[in-house]
């Protein structure tokens, strides 16, 4: 059956353009922010993409998408696009949204458990221990052996370490976590 | 009054204020055309080609000056500014100077056309296109030289393999640059691809492109001759980055067709900038009280085409960015209402 264009939802664009400060109705689709989006490779729909789902209401294929995922917030998207659309305001939201779906499929699920992993590091010690993620991430996904030999020799060489530090002042990061605590299971 | 001969100035001597000289100058009346540079003939001067129909510009050029030799009645003064302008009730007091000789000559005229034309955008605005930084980028009019040097068989070895054109550079950008749309790029680009293709066929040539506007008589058939026939590349998505490439440019965009990132090889950028009005035609507007929009284009009023003010008109590019043969057309339609004002008068 073909799209109904006629039918169209349009709440959840109105919540997310209300929630966003973006005004979808100004983009052009040029692409300008896909040309030069740094992991748009990886991603199954792009960032022009995404926002014609949005304006086509396709919430579903939004919240199981990697692309919110994937994006790493640079921002080079808004610096080109020539209508001013905060694109990684936008994919914070769809991340936030597609939180409440328990399974995304197996690509996405790792993606979100690193992000948990990475935040619960952040909280537990005000920073990141590289050593300490990439062991919790490959034992709980599975990969038992994944990085083993890179892990070797980037510890000969004093790139990571075995030992992970606190920051000196702890509660003043884990402040950032209690104005927000629903992040605090993110 | 009528039947008596009145003087009318006319500043700028491309197509549009020569249009508009010519049919002043042969309905009887004294003209003073204005030009701040050593040649009449604007922009066309500058252009490798004309389109629909490929003609060296300086041929319809040739033949309006011409015309303008046999009317005594239009003075022309090239390297010649405007250095004051009085509204005296009935017209104009003005000071024309010469910019070479710094004479200045007091004229009076009882009524105006501004033809003064459009500027380019600064494309250095655009840090991600590397304007200004990287010598193989640059905007439309500097191609158009290059083209005019091969076309006469000149500097031909020194051509590049591939060009990629970007259009709205500056042009509907709400944040960089400005939301309209300049008009004649889409032309004027499909035309320097087509004739560089013309030139060196066995080049890529590729033209990033958000909408390609050919609405106009024998436009879209132009456009599509030069896809179809000079075989020029045209690509939906507008460039998000230039990044030198190991001695060449790389250009990288979406294709939005295909909805995949893509990048592409290149030896030179050629960047459609914005038209923008020009800074002196702001203060002229000023001087003469003359309606402009908020990008400062000349604006009609009262409902008139070409009228900006009690006695002040317009045409061509000071209004909004348009082709020749439009410059032309306005030029007559600012006469046919001077004209008309003065058979009142």
């Amino acid at each position: 059956m073909s799209f109904q264009v006629g039918s169209i939802d349009r709440t959840f664009r109105d919540e997310l353009e209300m929630a966003c400060n973006v005004d979808l109705d100004q983009c052009w689709e040029c692409g300008k922010c896909t040309g030069g989006c740094t992991t748009a490779h990886n991603m199954d729909y792009t960032p022009r993409k995404i926002i014609q789902l949005i304006r086509i209401g396709a919430v579903k294929t939004l919240m199981s998408c990697n692309t919110p995922w994937v994006c790493v917030s640079c921002r080079l998207c808004v610096d080109r696009c020539p209508a001013g659309i905060d694109i990684p305001r936008i994919m914070d939201y769809l991340r936030e949204k597609s939180l409440a779906i328990k399974d995304h499929g197996p690509g996405v699920d790792d993606i979100i458990l690193f992000h948990k992993l990475l935040l619960e590091e952040v909280y537990k010690r005000g920073r990141v221990s590289e050593t300490a993620l990439a062991l919790k991430f490959n034992m709980q996904t599975g990969q038992y052996f994944k990085d083993a030999g890179l892990g070797q020799k980037l510890l000969r060489k004093g790139k990571i370490s075995p030992f992970s530090s606190k920051v000196r002042d702890l509660n003043k990061v884990r402040s950032f976590f209690k104005q927000e605590p629903d992040r605090r299971e993110v | 009054m009528k039947g008596k001969a009145r003087k009318a100035l006319v500043v700028g001597g491309g197509m549009a204020g020569l249009e508009a000289a010519l049919k002043i100058g042969q309905a009887g009346h004294e003209v003073i055309l204005v030009e701040k540079e050593a040649n009449l003939g604007g922009t066309a001067l500058l252009l490798s080609s004309t389109f629909p129909k490929w003609q060296d510009p300086l041929e319809k050029l040739n033949l309006k000056l011409e015309q303008l030799k046999k009317l005594p009645a239009v003075e022309v003064y090239t390297n010649t500014e405007i250095s004051s302008c009085t509204p005296n009730g009935s017209g104009y007091s003005l000071t024309l100077r010469n910019n070479l000789t710094g004479e200045e000559t007091g004229v009076e005229a009882q009524a105006a056309v501004l033809a003064t034309g459009f500027d380019y955008f600064d494309a250095r605005k655009y840090g991600e296109y590397g304007y200004g930084t990287y010598p193989g980028v640059m905007i439309s009019i500097e191609f158009e030289e290059m083209l005019r040097e091969w076309k006469k068989g000149l500097k031909r070895e020194k051509a590049p393999g591939a060009v990629a054109f970007i259009k709205c550079v500056g042009s509907r950008d709400r944040i960089k640059g400005y939301p309209y749309c300049s008009k004649i790029c889409c032309m004027y680009t499909a035309r320097q691809a087509g004739m560089f293709k013309e030139l060196f066929p066995q080049a890529s040539c590729y033209i990033f492109y958000m909408d390609y506007r050919a609405a106009g008589k024998d436009y879209e058939e132009f456009v599509r001759s030069v896809m179809e026939e000079k075989e020029v590349r045209y690509v939906r998505g507008r460039p998000a980055k230039v990044l030198p490439y190991g001695g060449k440019l790389m250009v990288r965009s979406e294709d939005t067709l295909m909805g995949v990132p893509i990048e592409v090889e290149v030896d030179l950028v050629v960047l459609a900038a914005a038209a923008v009005p020009k800074k002196e035609t702001l203060e002229l507007a000023k001087s003469f009280a003359a309606a402009t929009n908020q990008h400062g284009f000349l604006e009609p009023v009262d409902g008139f085409t070409a009228k900006a003010g009690t006695r002040v008109f317009f045409a061509g590019g000071c209004g909004f960015p348009t082709d020749s043969a439009g410059a032309q057309q306005q030029g007559a339609a600012a006469a046919a209402e001077v004209i008309a004002l003065f058979n009142q008068d």
